[in-house]
């Protein structure tokens, strides 16, 4: 008898325990959502992450407008300074985790921050998503099914250049060329899948020199004249934020663009607005997410008003790339129909989701989401107080991203 | 290869050098006199970079705009130098290098605070004058017409100083502080005084440096960090306290990393580095500089 009491008491502790350990993974309704950004808000990534962490914000204010995730859960916000290096990036992001709980990162500008924090956010099993920074290392080797990246990766954007060089390369009869690549993660990644893929395509066509200024160089005057020496029949360039303002001012000032086509490089919406004045008319330029190539997507016109209207500018690619990737997660947690980030990761798998730039989808094998990339001529327009793309060619992300048979190859060669 | 394009790099690397003078000149002149190694020397030059956005950004409506924000901002940065002097820098004289260091490291810190409470995070942009705006061809090269004037003020500022330091009472004052500020305070000389005007000069030429490089590319927090380590490296093969060496390095620096982006893209930075090593090993007192100095 005293026995069978014993067994009845343990059963009944035992789904007590059961019931609270189940109660504890659950939210509960009305608990906050932490969200962390581990963005550049100082480095040479500021010039970008600032529109991204006003569109954040903008997504956050109109979320909890409506109660928040799932109606319950409003954000609360936790915003890092990653300074643009990697060691400054991982400490923020490990804050962020056991300090603020978060459990979703946003970010980062530099690839290099951004592979630094992956490992970090799988080993807490906390959702991981890069909107700005691009290196196809991301997502192509040492795969987190936690990390979902929502900007067209380097390979994606090499690709995009590459079949657009190639058109012109055969056109106007180029033979050489050299690039100009920024010494860091993306810059390298960036010019590697350039060069490999034009190979391809356009065989005949020889590099005949590299060169890598340093991350934060503010003075390109002796790369300028050192290109201009190779006389290459065109330029390829991968140089991104306050670099490439310096970059693309010092080589104007050169009559570079005049003398030498330098075709896809990027021009993001922060360079067309920020040198609307100084940018040469006719450049062949490429960008992630222009705005003005979405405005008949309501979401993307909804934004582009709001965004307006709160900070009284145009966003940016970065801004629009940021937005996407709260609403993503939101649409996540809304087929989850939970905010534990194992849920939401299982529920984004393959998931299509509405962004500003139009329906798109999460591949599977590597979750990247299949945004397009954008080539265009720069020019002005009327509607905006500075020039735009016109001659848009949009390139789908599945008509540019890698074959996951060359994936999965990569993968099993990085094991090795 | 063509000698026109020779010439070409070579006046870059001399633009890059005179650029690099700028800045080294005022913490070479600050450390020969003084013995203050200050960190946060090309943080104040930030500044300068700053202070031009803004009297820039008030004035821009007038042609003369840059050439008015330029000369406001060095005065500017040169004032924050008296006030760092007096607040500061004056209390640490005595103490070790590492004090000093640890003084004006948390400046570095502080300063850059206060540089995003200004300004903000976001980067400033000033357009060159219409002046300066297309380039000019020496030999048939193409060169930045900015550049030409970033030479031009190099050596103005080097002039400038020679005399200053050769030819005034106050400048012979100042050489004699660098080989003994004791035999100069037994003349009755007021060294504290001395060691004001010789940190808000270099200050102001920090200034002046940074508000230069204001119109180069986009102004942005961080560049400091970028090129104080060159600074260094332009000021330590040069010799603390030697004006000429400081010269001489800068345009050393300057055309080595030139020639070395057009033969040896990626070993540029390495090869300052290594002829900085090479210096502090075989001469580490520099070029140009004494080993009489304690």
């Amino acid at each position: 008898m005293r026995t069978k009491s014993l067994l009845c008491l343990a059963a009944v502790l035992a789904v007590c325990l059961t019931l609270v350990s189940g109660g504890m993974t659950q939210a509960k309704a009305g608990e906050p959502y932490n969200l962390g950004a581990a963005l550049a808000i100082t480095g040479t990534g500021a010039l970008y992450c600032q529109d991204g962490v006003d569109a954040i914000k903008l997504a956050v204010e109109e979320i909890n407008a409506k109660g928040g995730f799932l109606g319950q859960h409003p954000i609360k916000l936790y915003i890092r300074d990653t300074h643009t290096k990697p060691d400054s990036a991982v400490r923020a992001t490990r804050d962020l985790i056991l300090r603020d709980k978060v459990r979703t990162v946003l970010g980062t500008y530099s690839s290099a921050c951004a592979v630094a924090i992956k490992p970090v956010c799988l080993e807490y099993k906390v959702l991981h998503i890069p909107a700005i920074s691009n290196s196809e290392g991301i997502t192509l080797t040492n795969f987190s099914p936690y990390t979902y990246q929502v900007v067209p990766n380097s390979y994606m954007q090499a690709k995009a250049v590459v079949l657009g060089v190639a058109a012109l390369a055969k056109k106007k009869g180029w033979k050489t060329f050299a690039t100009i690549a920024s010494d860091y993660e993306w810059g390298r990644s960036t010019q590697q899948n350039t060069v490999a893929l034009l190979k391809q395509l356009a065989p005949d066509l020889k590099l005949i020199k590299e060169f890598w200024p340093p991350l934060g160089e503010t003075q390109f005057t002796s790369y300028i004249t050192a290109i201009m020496a190779q006389k290459p029949d065109f330029v390829l360039g991968s140089i991104a934020s306050k670099d490439n303002v310096a970059w693309m001012k010092q080589a104007k000032a050169y009559g570079f663009f005049k003398k030498i086509p330098y075709p896809g490089s990027l021009i993001s919406v922060t360079e067309l607005i920020l040198q609307a004045k100084t940018l040469d008319r006719g450049l062949v330029g490429l960008c992630r997410a222009p705005f003005f190539a979405h405005m008949n997507v309501p979401m993307m016109a909804n934004f582009v008003a709001a965004f307006k209207k709160k900070y009284n500018r145009y966003p940016s690619d970065w801004a629009v790339m940021e937005y996407d990737a709260v609403y993503g997660l939101k649409q996540g947690i809304e087929k989850a129909k939970s905010i534990d980030s194992t849920k939401v990761k299982d529920a984004l798998k393959g998931a299509t989701i509405d962004t500003t730039r139009g329906k798109l989808y999460f591949r599977d094998i590597d979750n990247q989401l299949s945004c397009s990339s954008y080539l265009g001529v720069v020019a002005d327009d009327p509607k905006y107080p500075f020039p735009i793309y016109h001659d848009l060619v949009e390139v789908k992300g599945p008509d540019s991203w890698r074959p996951e048979k060359e994936i999965i190859a990569a993968r099993a060669a990085k094991k090795k | 290869m063509e000698l026109s394009l020779l010439l070409a790099q070579a006046l870059s690397g001399l633009s890059r050098g005179m650029m690099l003078f700028l800045i080294a000149s005022g913490l070479s002149l600050i450390f020969g006199v003084m013995n203050i190694l200050n960190f946060a020397h090309a943080t104040l030059w930030l500044v300068g970079a700053y202070a031009c956005y803004t009297f820039w950004f008030i004035l821009q409506d007038h042609s003369f705009a840059i050439w008015l924000a330029i000369p406001l901002a060095a005065l500017s940065v040169g004032l924050v130098g008296w006030i760092i002097e007096v607040l500061l820098i004056r209390r640490v004289y005595e103490r070790e290098l590492p004090e000093q260091l640890l003084l004006t490291y948390a400046m570095v810190l502080i300063l850059g605070d206060l540089i995003k409470i200004t300004w903000g995070v976001e980067d400033k942009l000033i357009t060159r004058p219409a002046l300066l705006a297309e380039p000019v061809f020496i030999a048939g090269v193409p060169i930045d017409s900015y550049f030409i004037f970033v030479i031009a003020v190099g050596f103005a500022v080097f002039f400038a100083l020679w005399w200053f330091l050769k030819k005034t009472r106050f400048g012979h004052i100042v050489r004699a502080a660098v080989f003994s500020r004791e035999m100069v305070g037994a003349l009755g000389i007021p060294i504290p005084m001395i060691y004001t005007g010789v940190f808000v000069m270099g200050i102001f030429i920090a200034g002046l440096a940074g508000a230069i490089q204001g119109p180069v590319g986009s102004v942005t927090l961080g560049m400091d960090m970028a090129i104080v380590i060159q600074a260094f490296c332009v000021v330590i093969i040069g010799g603390f306290g030697s004006l000429l060496g400081t010269l001489v390095s800068s345009i050393i620096v300057g055309e080595v990393y030139a020639f070395a982006i057009l033969f040896w893209p990626g070993g540029a930075l390495a090869l300052i580095f290594i002829l900085t090593a090479m210096v502090l090993i075989v001469r580490p007192w520099g070029l140009f500089g004494t080993p009489l100095r304690a």
